[in-house]
């Protein structure tokens, strides 16, 4: 039982257990408990003001927690624990640079903090420029950057000293589609160079193209957690089938509930709205069923479940309020 | 403390890079030096030319008194004196007339009336114009007639003792012409009070230091505002190391300024502030207090606008108390207060180092800055931070 335990500590990264956080009598954090692999992405995706910020902060010593644990490769962190904060890096949601300062001012001065010296800090500065697309205008002062630029910064600080752990806060903010882009990229590929990622956001999009697994957030709590596919069977795994025409609409739909993929119908006036358990495979049943029964299908569309659907399912509203 | 100097070389690098320093703790301050004693220019210089003047005087040229008053007008060193001679009569008129700056009647009978101990009135007649010449001169003859009055009490107390009529009148004239018994012998001493020029020089300096410091502690809310303050404290960096980063770049800042200040002021101004150890220690002094009020208003404010606004006022309140536009003093509780700025105790003890003082001669004002220190680094320590709860 002992090696067990031994083995469970050496292979997550991080371990978050019963995370408490409150300001004055709202609790913003309450009660989360999570771990995470190397080389594994975990996302944190909820709304804005679903806690992952306070979260991220604890997390990342930056506040202390009001209950709860948080050990980063075995080692606690809370505010003071500057070891534990050697094997982070963080990337605020907010842009972190100096604008009075060169990007490879700014790397020099944070990776000197982080221990880096000499040849060392040069090599992993000049790499990093690389990495984010900087090395033309390092000796740039960065109030002159772009806000492109200024984010992929932001991240290239985070990432100066090889993290055990890197914490992305909602990297995407305010950011065009291309540097977008390029952001993603950049932690697809630091995942398969084995770091652990931590990454918070409220687009289902990135969640879905990032993350091993997702914890589903809201109210400061996790709501639900596990992979793509495990949340979506928290909805039951059915499609929606919009189908849009005119003719018999009522007798169509009582001739399709008799279908057997077809769970639920429904008639909105403009057409009818299917429940089915696989709507790609019983697509062209009910197509032809509502034409015999007397409708004329103008047009058809499988809706399939996605975290959107899964984080209404569980929290009654959507990802975006 | 691991990455203390990586942060006071990177927040050195910004202030020289923003210029914002150069302009607030060197430039603005030399400039307003160099108005203000345009403006007091005059003031409290340690020589004053007076003018030539001219008396008006009527005296019986047989009166030796009278004319031993009147050659002590004449030959006055620190002015010339022109003595016109009228009757008695004209004297009032004549000196109106001529424009001249004092009148002066001696009587007739008058080294009779001195000399036998009986009373004798001098009339003067003061200019319209009255100036600084026509004081001085009163003066002179003030204090001429106060040496005769001496010979006449002497006559009148020989007479009542019984003495012939001759030595009572040999008497008097020794009583009148000998040398004062009392003497005032003028010194310098090691007052706590510089000249006009360097309470100007030091007092600027003092005032732009509390805004130079402020580039150190309040650089904590801009480093807050501008989110680089979270990434600071995912570091491995202790929360006292970046405070404590910041107040030596306050107190790195404030020392250059201050030691550029004086030594440029006294160079073009023409004032000494004494012993450069005394002053060190001043400067080190001064520096550490106005280092600590930083503190306390870095608690009390939420952004770095309203640290900057609070900043001015205290500056000016502090630099003003201390003397930065004019000397200030003040009584009673008003003046516990003035001891307690440390800008004036800084004021103080460069009068007491520009007198001659040495370290132990300014262990009063050095003390006054320290304690201050201290009471700002305690009350910054009990005052909640208004910042981080924003």
């Amino acid at each position: 039982m002992l090696v067990e335990v031994v083995q469970t500590q050496t292979r997550d990264v991080l371990d978050v257990s019963g995370l408490v956080r409150r300001y004055g009598e709202l609790t913003a954090v309450d009660g989360v408990s999570f771990h995470i692999r190397s080389g594994e992405t975990y996302g944190l995706l909820g709304p804005n003001g679903a806690g992952k910020t306070t979260i991220i902060s604890m997390v990342a010593g930056l506040i202390p927690a009001h209950g709860g644990t948080v050990r980063v490769a075995g080692r606690a962190m809370t505010p003071s624990k500057t070891e534990a904060k050697r094997i982070i890096g963080l990337v605020p949601q907010e842009l972190a640079i100096y604008p009075d300062l060169t990007a490879r001012e700014n790397l020099k001065f944070f990776g000197r903090l982080q221990g880096l010296r000499g040849r060392e800090l040069t090599r992993r500065t000049n790499e990093v420029l690389e990495l984010i697309g900087l090395n033309d205008r390092a000796g740039d002062l960065t109030k002159k950057y772009s806000g492109g630029m200024k984010r992929r910064l932001n991240i290239g600080i985070g990432l100066l000293h090889r993290p055990t752990l890197l914490i992305l806060d909602e990297p995407t903010v305010g950011v065009d589609p291309q540097s977008r882009n390029a952001i993603l990229e950049s932690v697809e590929r630091l995942s398969v160079e084995g770091m652990a990622v931590l990454y918070t956001t409220h687009y289902m999009e990135e969640a879905e193209r990032l993350c091993d697994r997702i914890a589903i957030i809201d109210e400061g709590r996790v709501q639900a957690e596990g992979t793509r596919d495990e949340l979506i069977t928290l909805t039951g795994g059915v499609d929606r089938i919009n189908l849009r025409g005119g003719g018999s609409m009522s007798r169509a739909a009582e001739a399709l509930r008799g279908l057997p993929a077809v769970q639920h119908v429904d008639n909105d006036g403009a057409g009818l709205i299917l429940t089915v358990s696989d709507g790609p495979t019983a697509l062209a049943g009910i197509v032809t069923g509502a034409g015999h029964a007397g409708m004329s299908v103008t047009s058809v569309e499988i809706v399939r479940p996605d975290l959107e659907s899964v984080f209404l399912h569980l929290t009654g509203k959507a990802l975006r309020d | 403390m691991p990455g203390l100097w990586t942060m006071v070389a990177k927040d050195l690098r910004q202030r020289i890079r923003d210029k914002s320093v150069f302009i607030f703790s060197l430039i603005v301050p030399l400039a307003l030096m160099g108005v203000l004693s345009l403006v007091f220019g005059g003031l409290g210089e340690d020589t004053v030319d007076l003018q030539p003047a001219t008396v008006v005087a009527s005296a019986d040229d047989a009166d030796q008194l009278g004319a031993a008053l009147l050659g002590a007008v004449d030959s006055l060193e620190i002015m010339d004196v022109t003595i016109k001679r009228v009757p008695a009569a004209d004297v009032r008129h004549e000196t109106q007339a001529s424009g001249a700056d004092l009148g002066i009647i001696i009587p007739e009978g008058f080294s009779n009336a001195v000399l036998s101990g009986q009373a004798a009135s001098v009339q003067l007649v003061e200019g319209d114009n009255a100036s600084l010449e026509s004081g001085v001169l009163i003066s002179v003859v003030q204090g001429v007639v106060d040496q005769f009055a001496a010979g006449t009490v002497t006559a009148a107390a020989g007479g009542l003792s019984g003495l012939p009529r001759q030595d009572l009148a040999a008497l008097a004239r020794h009583a009148a012409a000998g040398p004062s018994l009392l003497t005032l012998t003028e010194g310098q001493a090691a007052a706590e009070q510089l000249s006009l020029r360097g309470t100007l020089v030091a007092g600027q300096a003092g005032l732009f230091l509390m805004f130079t410091v402020g580039f150190g502690v309040l650089g904590l809310l801009a480093e807050r505002e501008q989110g680089t303050l979270a990434r600071l404290r995912s570091m491995p960096v202790t929360g006292a190391a970046v405070i404590t980063a910041k107040a030596c770049t306050g107190f790195i800042l404030g020392v250059v300024a201050t030691t550029v200040l004086l030594t440029a002021g006294s160079q073009l101004f023409g004032v000494s502030f004494g012993s450069p150890l005394v002053v060190a220690a001043l400067i080190l002094s001064v520096v550490t207090a106005a280092t600590s009020l930083t503190f306390v208003v870095a608690r009390l404010v939420r952004t770095a606008e309203q640290a900057n606004v609070a900043q001015s006022i205290l500056a000016v309140v502090l630099g003003i108390a201390g003397g930065a536009f004019f000397p200030v003093q003040g009584t009673g509780f008003a003046a516990t207060l003035l001891d307690l700025n440390p800008i004036g105790a800084f004021n103080r003890g460069l009068g007491i180092s520009a007198g001659g003082g040495n370290v132990g001669d300014v262990t009063g004002p050095v003390a006054v800055m320290l304690a201050f220190a201290a009471a700002g680094l305690l009350l910054a320590r009990i005052l909640p931070d208004r910042g981080a709860q924003a």
